[in-house]
């Protein structure tokens, strides 16, 4: 160590110091209070041996100065005192000093004080260095948190929550979430709500249903349907995450276009659909494991499908809403969250709810995530496609181009499916992978999506399978119409579709040429069209509607089999408005 | 929470008690895994009769517990489930993967 001796008598002085520097230490030395204070600053000794009586500053006002300066770092200051000094002693100690030794100094008993503080400051170094580490990894933990929470908005991205008909609220237990909301519309507007729980809380949980948002985003925007993103999320947390962790999951799809709501739910609190007067309609509960457990191959990811009639609320929520409670007593629980809802119906349901709870917790804390989303259904406004195309131009203007002008397309995009194929690959999706890419497109991705629908679900369903559209009359006969339609499919033992896409120039502007052919024998288009017209609220009779609303122009070639659509893209200006 | 085990001819037999999460890890996994290396155990059962409460990283450690009882060619159930314990499992639709009696 090194020891600062302090002491008016040169020969204390002297003697002390050889007496330190004999036991293996080294001595500065000074003569008075402002001298140690001096000399302390300079050398800053590891302990200091004081005299108390000394000219120009005495001990204990050097010392008070010393602890003061010496801040977070303890310096040990060991009186040397004579007889009769008790009282200034004691209040000399009680300032921080922290011993004493007599004058004459017992040289035996000075040897022993120095090595017992020797030991307390080595263990007091070690805890100073362990709080520094500790604080620097705080600082780490909490800048790591801080990046991820940031990177966890950006992938979440809240902005695409703001969908009207959608109303939603997320409660972290800690400051990262497991649980996670997403919702987003394909190009056909339908619009698809995840909701899902990740194992516990905080960052890990944040982390497990990370990898859900991509599939979700890119799959949605592509236009899949609900049961391809549940088997891509699956496979993708199987990928991920280790076993063991997995992610309970909701998936809705509002198809506002059909009336009909589709929900699958693995691993998460029943889902609620009430009628418009808050009454609760039906209850799908959990009947799939959750995401992450078994392979895709051996989930079922069929969705419970619920055809509406008027409007009504979808009610979604974590496992920490409905358990949440108080010490001792009952959980939330369904009852009082409807309740809160019910009672608030016109009003701000999702502040009701948050009232309600808080209410019930008593400024309790929540131990586990807590997220809920309202979705309602069944509104007057029609869905956002055929709003946003009552401006189409019209096609008066329009005379079809031969179709010999397809020799002279900018681009074109063949594509012939036969019946296995047709079984498994989701092809208006896969198209539109390309579609995405053309950038006279990249403003009527949604009109195309939908038109290449229209036509190829009729071209299969009415073409290949020779299904009956007015099976769809009822929700009854559209669930009977789905399922005959993918038992046709599965028996489907030859048949054809081709499309052709193709980007042509139409008097300076660019023009979408699109023909879908079937193998199948054709019908009678002409009858078909007139009737399909005459009956605009018919489930059925919206797809030809709908492609009259969209494209310039649509033309039936031969026995109908094969049909050409011109559709004019929008351009970035009209967007806009 | 600290789970107790019982053998009886070739069935082991965990019994646990009170809340069942991840606090209960260590030991759990511990309990689990002197049954798993013990060759005169064919069967592991996992009983709930005392449990009042199990979260989901409860439903983590049961999947890991199946994964590892499967590898080593032995059988497991999860037996007495009554209340809370009966509901999280259904909502997790574990019946579909572990045998519960």
């Amino acid at each position: 160590m090194k020891i600062l001796v302090v002491d008016d008598t040169d020969a204390v002085l002297l003697l002390i110091s050889r007496f330190v520097e004999a036991l293996g230490h080294s001595a500065v030395q000074a003569r008075n209070g402002q001298e140690a204070i001096d000399t302390w600053r300079a050398h800053r000794p590891d302990l200091v041996l004081m005299d108390m009586m000394m000219p120009v500053m005495s001990g204990p006002e050097a010392a008070a100065i010393i602890k003061a300066e010496s801040g977070a770092v303890w310096v040990p200051i060991v009186f040397v005192t004579g007889v009769g000094e008790e009282n200034r002693l004691a209040e000399a100690i009680e300032q921080g000093a922290d011993d004493y030794i007599n004058k004459p100094v017992n040289f035996r008993v000075l040897e022993a004080k120095l090595k017992a503080f020797s030991r307390t400051l080595d263990l007091n170094r070690q805890v100073v260095e362990q709080s520094t580490k500790l604080a620097d990894y705080y600082d780490r933990a909490e800048e790591e948190k801080r990046v991820a929470r940031h990177l966890i908005e950006q992938m979440v991205n809240a902005e695409r929550l703001s969908d009207p008909g959608l109303e939603y609220w997320l409660s972290p237990a800690e400051s990262l979430s497991g649980d996670l909301i997403a919702a987003a519309r394909t190009p056909g507007q339908v619009l698809h709500v995840l909701l899902a729980d990740g194992i516990g809380h905080g960052l890990t949980a944040a982390l497990n249903v990370l990898p859900l948002t991509q599939p979700f985003y890119s799959m949605t925007e592509k236009g899949y349907s609900i049961s391809d993103i549940l088997a891509e999320m699956n496979n993708k947390i199987r990928q991920v995450l280790p076993v063991g962790r997995f992610v309970a999951v909701t998936l809705l799809a509002l198809d506002e276009a059909n009336d009909c709501v589709e929900i699958w739910n693995g691993g998460m609190p029943a889902l609620q659909i009430l009628d418009p007067s808050g009454r609760l309609l039906k209850s799908v509960p959990s009947s799939n494991l959750p995401l992450g457990i078994i392979p895709s191959h051996s989930m079922d990811f069929v969705p419970v499908r619920h055809y509406y009639d008027q409007q009504g609320l979808i009610v979604a929520c974590s496992d920490g809403l409905i358990e949440a409670h108080v010490p001792g007593a009952d959980a939330y629980g369904f009852d009082r969250l409807l309740g809160a809802i019910a009672g608030n119906l016109a009003g701000n349901r999702i502040d009701s709810v948050k009232d309600s709870l808080a209410g019930y917790l008593q400024g309790h804390p929540h131990h586990d995530d807590v997220s809920l989303v309202l979705m309602a259904f069944g509104g007057d406004t029609p869905p956002p496609a055929t709003q946003d195309h009552g401006d189409a131009q019209p096609a008066s203007d329009f005379t079809l181009p031969a179709l010999l002008a397809i020799d002279e397309c900018k681009w074109r995009y063949s594509l012939t499916l036969g019946a296995d194929e047709l079984r498994y690959i989701n092809t208006v999706p896969f198209m539109m992978t390309f579609v995405n890419e053309i950038r006279a497109l990249n403003h009527s991705q949604s009109d195309v999506f939908l038109i290449l629908t229209e036509l190829f679900v009729n071209a299969v369903d009415h073409g290949l399978l020779r299904m009956d559209s007015r099976l769809k009359h009822s929700a009854a006969g559209m669930e009977e119409y789905l399922l005959e339609r993918s038992q046709r499919l599965a028996n489907l033992q030859e048949g054809r579709i081709e499309i052709d896409l193709a980007g042509l120039d139409y008097g300076g502007s660019e023009l979408l040429q699109i023909r879908v052919k079937d193998s199948g024998p054709g019908f009678n288009w002409a009858a078909w069209s007139r009737v399909e017209a005459g009956e605009p609220q018919q489930a059925h009779g919206r797809g030809i509607l709908l492609l009259r609303a969209l494209c310039s122009g649509i033309q039936f070639v031969g026995n109908g089999s094969e049909v050409l659509a011109f559709y004019r893209p929008h351009s970035g200006s009209d967007a806009l408005h | 929470m600290t789970p107790t085990v019982q053998i009886e001819g070739s069935t082991g037999r965990v019994i646990l008690s009170g809340q069942f999460d991840f606090s209960a890890h260590r030991e759990f996994r511990q309990v689990c895994e002197s049954l798993i290396a013990n060759p005169e155990v064919r069967e592991v059962l996992v009983d709930f009769q005392n449990v009042n409460y199990l979260d989901s990283s409860a439903l983590g450690m049961l999947l890991l517990l199946k994964e590892k009882i499967g590898s080593a060619n032995k059988t497991l159930a999860l037996v007495n489930c009554r209340d809370a314990v009966k509901q999280v499992l259904e909502i997790a639709c574990f019946g579909k993967i572990f045998t519960i009696r």
